[in-house]
């Protein structure tokens, strides 16, 4: 279930990472947030839980042009380093507002599904996992079609490969960027609301979820769906296995001495055309 | 003429404790000032090799927990029967073993991070400092992990001829931080002016072009992470032994971003860059805590500032007061007055 | 041998401009450090709650010798380092001669070395970690129960509740591993043979792992201690990986209340030592205290999961109350003097201190009341 989850959150920032070349700190918080609009939905609203995860998943991506459209459009051009110190900025800024706005105290949320897990062979499996799990995949199927299938998908691929190239051949930059941060942060809010019901909604919820999204698009390579995916499920199982082995309190440390060890091996990533600067 | 500001600012910081009572204001200073020697040593990197380093604070936390560790003593399995233990040693041993054990981990973690470079460099960064945080918090044998090592001993010299004198309490303190700073200043300077230091210079400007013109890139770069992690390890250590207790949280990602905050505000690439934005962002939260503002509205603002200061200054507060000095009718001068002589301001 | 001349020299400008600005109050001031952000923060808000109401009912009735309490709050967010920085601004920037602290036992005894370098006392009201009473720290008073306390209260039970093995998962600091040791040592005294004894991080929310481990020992109880949020998860948890074992809760900071609403069906079953009874107001020892902290609760229309926390902070300053009134002044000394010699009639039981840890230096310890009870139906019955 978790594999399903990293490789949502690390396929928006593959996107966002390697089309925008902005390492987005926000990540985290657009992931909390779908987790509070999910708890304000359902909880404060008493609104249907699948309505609330449409809701919350479609403000994920009017959030993510916002911060587009305020912050990043008038950076176009600044080196990394730049942008990433905004997107600092708003991330502590905005995991502060959520604080303000909710407390510090964590809340939880009611999903609709039984109690009794579902029991196949010896092992059993809650239903709500096996719901995230299924909307996961749907959505990580849904955004490689988009990506593939759709003209503003051509967009961004021909950005990811070239963007001074694709500004020549008609290709509007602007829109490009806005619908990817927007897609980015969508799938981000969507995992946040998606898992928000399984454990507790807090503030810094984003945090390791961010830098664990930074791992797997490390494994994947720069701005691979494929590897994102990829990623995110290696991260999972790895985690289970470093947990089950070792001792559970590593387990969270697994994805990061994956990453050294994947960039001492093979500095671009598992799979991924060369990058590297300098 | 710059000589002399130079002093009259020696000899006001040198006063503090001379006019400032209130002893918070004193702890705040303290704490303020160890952070902005972090935040210079982070300047080495980020100023002046153009590395952004945000695994700082591994080095400011190895740092503080090798000197916590070796003035509390440990006893630790190494293996099932494999017992290490060390008895408590004296503080001052600790912090010279705290900065020669950070300076270490600087140059084998800059070994492995520097074969790659720009966001990868980043995001490796990033891993050592969670790993490192991870670390600490499950070797509870060794680091006590979230119950966190308590009771650090303060520093303690004994000169001969004098008795031992303890730095307890706010003004020793305040003295101790502020010689570590000005020591740091000087080591930084003078690897700055250094033949090293105009060789990471332009390593910054245009690595191919200047490993071309045979600068050994990664020599440099590792030999100014080594400095920079001694540097914060020593940092590190003045905190451990000021506050008395280390826990697992002093790696995480905040203190980095703290000291690229203020980094990044002063003017990154400038030695007196990260010595104004460490004061500015040092005190800040507390000025606004004195208005009785909430913590969260207090980080909104931090934030919010953070990214205004990036949009109008982008280049840092010192080279654009620098910049505006030298426009208001003294274009005669030969250089800015603090940061002139640096050769390391980018010009994008 | 300290050199005090230099120093002396150096601090002595302070000290003259700080002596100036030190006096002339007209509340009394009471240091509250808790955590009201981070892992621990439902707990810590509540606990506030209960001082203040309090502090309110206090003062409402006149105060404490004809001068208002006034609660100076900070937020220790669950962090110990931060622990220690609050302890620093409440006593040498508010100047506060007394303090209420701070929830965890790793929180509490990061605060402890400040009142020693300030001598200033502190009424500690959660922490369970034999530790903070027995290092020989004199300026800790401590109204909660050890965890040793809980574990003697609980042995009787050990044979009528039929326990033969147990498990153990705990949160990996001194409250977790402090009841973890004293519950092993009583269990194994009694016979049990111990399973597992797995530890989690207190913001972890994935504890799959651990209860595998669990139940993989196959024992029938499993003893749990941690706050609420992580029980909730734990519960829900347990449940989806089927790990049929009794679940008895330590330390009291699991609010059944809050466990039923956040868990449901997966809260029925399990067991829990809590200090206080909000739903057996009658069977404390003081029932009329009880009520009047219970109808403030209501009136402040908080949280009714909440109850068994906010007593805490009632108690606590209470406590602290009614030892500034014995010292006539806000002055440290005079109230740790006084503290020696209070009796309070608290919530949880009447409140004085008994003297624990090295001589000479020993820190103070009430004896509060142990209460066990079950989640049955969605309702807290007495087992």
């Amino acid at each position: 279930m978790l594999g399903g989850i990293y490789a949502l959150l690390g396929i928006g920032l593959t996107l966002i990472f390697g089309i925008m070349r902005v390492v987005n700190f926000t990540h985290g918080e657009l992931y909390s947030f779908g987790a509070y609009m999910m708890f304000m939905f359902v909880m404060l609203l008493h609104l249907d839980f699948f309505l609330s995860l449409v809701l919350a998943t479609a403000l994920g991506v009017a959030l993510g042009a916002v911060i587009e459209f305020v912050l990043l459009r008038r950076l176009r051009g600044a080196d990394i380093d730049t942008t990433m110190l905004v997107m600092i900025g708003a991330w502590i800024a905005m995991q502060n507002v959520e604080q303000l706005i909710w407390s510090g105290v964590a809340k939880s949320i009611t999903s609709p599904f039984p109690s009794a897990p579902l029991v196949l062979g010896g092992i059993s499996v809650a239903w709500s996992r096996l719901f995230v799990f299924a909307v996961a995949l749907l959505l990580i199927a849904g955004t490689y079609a988009l990506v593939d299938r759709t003209r503003i998908g051509r967009a961004m691929r021909a950005t990811f490969q070239d963007g001074d190239t694709a500004r020549l051949m008609g290709v509007d930059i602007d829109t490009t960027y806005l619908a990817t941060f927007a897609l980015g942060s969508g799938l981000a809010a969507a995992a946040g609301a998606l898992l928000g019901p399984v454990f507790v909604v807090t503030p810094g919820m984003g945090d390791l979820a961010a830098l664990k999204a930074f791992a797997i698009v490390i494994l994947g390579g720069l701005g691979s769906i494929l590897g994102a995916t990829i990623g995110g499920f290696l991260l999972a199982f790895i985690e289970e296995l470093g947990a089950g082995y070792l001792s559970s309190g590593y387990r969270d440390a697994m994805g990061f001495a994956l990453i050294i060890l994947v960039l001492l091996m093979r500095p671009t990533g598992l799979i991924s055309r060369k990058d590297r600067i300098g | 003429m710059r000589r002399l500001a130079i002093l009259a600012l020696l000899a006001l910081l040198l006063s503090v404790p001379l006019w400032v009572g209130n002893f918070y204001v004193l702890h705040v200073l303290i704490v303020t000032g160890i952070f902005t020697i972090a935040a210079m040593s982070l300047n080495l990197l980020l100023g002046y090799t153009g590395q952004l380093s945000l695994g700082h604070a591994v080095f400011f936390g190895i740092g503080a927990y090798v000197s916590a560790l070796v003035s509390l003593g440990f006893a630790v399995h190494l293996a099932p029967d494999w017992l290490v233990t060390l008895d408590p040693q004296p503080v001052w041993l600790a912090m010279l073993c705290a900065v020669a054990i950070a300076g270490l981990c600087g140059w084998a973690i800059g070994r492995v991070s520097f074969k790659v470079r720009g966001a990868y460099f980043v995001i490796v960064t990033i891993s050592f400092a969670e790993v490192a945080r991870l670390v600490a918090l499950n070797w509870d044998e060794l680091t006590q992990g979230p119950m966190a090592l308590n009771n650090i001993p303060p520093l303690a010299v004994s000169l001969p001829g004098l008795d031992e004198f303890d730095f307890i309490g706010k003004v020793p303190n305040y003295y101790l931080v502020l010689v570590a700073a000005i020591l740091a200043y000087v080591v930084i300077a003078r690897l700055v002016h250094s033949r090293a230091g105009r060789a990471m210079i332009a390593l910054k400007e245009n690595e191919p072009l200047a490993s071309s013109v045979g600068i050994e890139v990664t020599r440099y770069l590792v030999l100014a992470a080594v400095v920079s992690a001694a540097i914060a390890g020593a940092a590190g250590a003045l905190y451990a032994h000021y506050i008395q207790i280390v826990d697992p949280n002093v790696f995480m990602f905040l203190y980095t971003v703290t000291m690229v905050i203020m980094v990044v505000a002063g003017g990154k690439g400038t030695l007196a860059g990260p010595i104004v934005g460490g004061l500015i962002f040092g005190l800040l939260p507390e000025v606004l805590r004195s208005f009785a503002i909430r913590p969260e509205v207090q980080w909104v603002a931090y934030g919010v500032l953070m990214i205004l200061i990036v949009y109008l200054l982008p280049n840092g507060i010192v080279p654009a007061v620098a910049s505006l000095w030298n426009r208001a009718g003294r274009a005669d001068a030969p250089a800015a007055p603090t940061t002139g002589s640096s050769p390391g301001r980018i010009v994008p | 041998m300290r050199s005090n001349l230099l120093r002396t020299m150096l601090g002595a400008a302070g000290a003259v401009l700080l002596a100036g600005a030190a006096f002339a109050q007209d509340t009394i001031r009471i240091g509250v450090t808790q955590p009201l952000t981070g892992a621990f923060a439902a707990d810590g808000n509540y606990v506030v709650q209960g001082a203040k109401l309090a502090a309110e009912a206090i003062n409402k009735a006149g105060g404490v010798n004809g001068k208002q309490l006034q609660l100076i709050v900070e937020d220790n967010k669950s962090n110990p380092t931060e622990a220690a920085a609050t302890a620093e601004r409440l006593i040498v920037e508010d100047k506060v001669p007394v303090m209420m602290g701070a929830w965890g036992s790793s929180l509490t005894l990061a605060v402890m070395p400040k009142l020693v370098e300030y001598k200033v006392p502190m009424v500690v009201e959660t922490s369970s970690s034999g530790k903070i009473t027995t290092s020989g720290n004199p300026y800790i008073f401590r109204i909660s129960p050890t965890s040793e306390m809980e574990a003697r209260a609980f042995a009787p039970l050990v044979g009528t509740m039929g326990i033969k093995k147990a498990d153990f998962l705990a949160t990996n600091d001194d409250f977790g591993k402090g009841s973890m040791q004293e519950f092993t040592k009583m269990l194994k005294q009694k016979g049990v043979a111990i399973g597992a004894s797995e530890t989690m991080a207190e913001d972890a929310t994935d504890l799959s792992a651990q209860l595998a481990k669990i139940k993989a020992s196959g024992g029938d109880t499993i003893f749990v201690t941690t706050d609420v949020k992580q029980l909730t998860l734990i519960l829900k948890q347990a449940k989806d990986q089927q790990v049929t074992a009794r679940i008895i809760t330590t330390g009291g900071s699991v609010s059944p209340d809050q466990l039923i609403e956040q868990a449901g069906g997966a809260a029925n079953g399990s067991y829990h030592l809590v200090f206080f009874t909000p739903w057996f107001p009658d069977a404390v020892k003081n029932p009329d205290v009880a009520k009047a902290f219970m109808q403030a609760w209501s009136d402040a229309k908080y949280d009714v999961g909440g109850l068994t926390e906010g007593f805490r902070g009632w108690d606590g300053i209470y406590t602290i109350a009614a030892a500034v009134k014995d010292a006539g002044k806000a002055d440290p000394a005079a109230i740790t003097k006084a503290l020696w010699g209070v009796h309070v009639r608290g919530v949880n039981g009447d409140i004085a201190f008994i003297k624990q840890g090295p001589a000479g230096r020993e820190s103070g310890q009430s004896v509060p009341g142990v209460y066990l009870v079950k989640i049955d139906g969605g309702k807290v019955v007495q087992p």
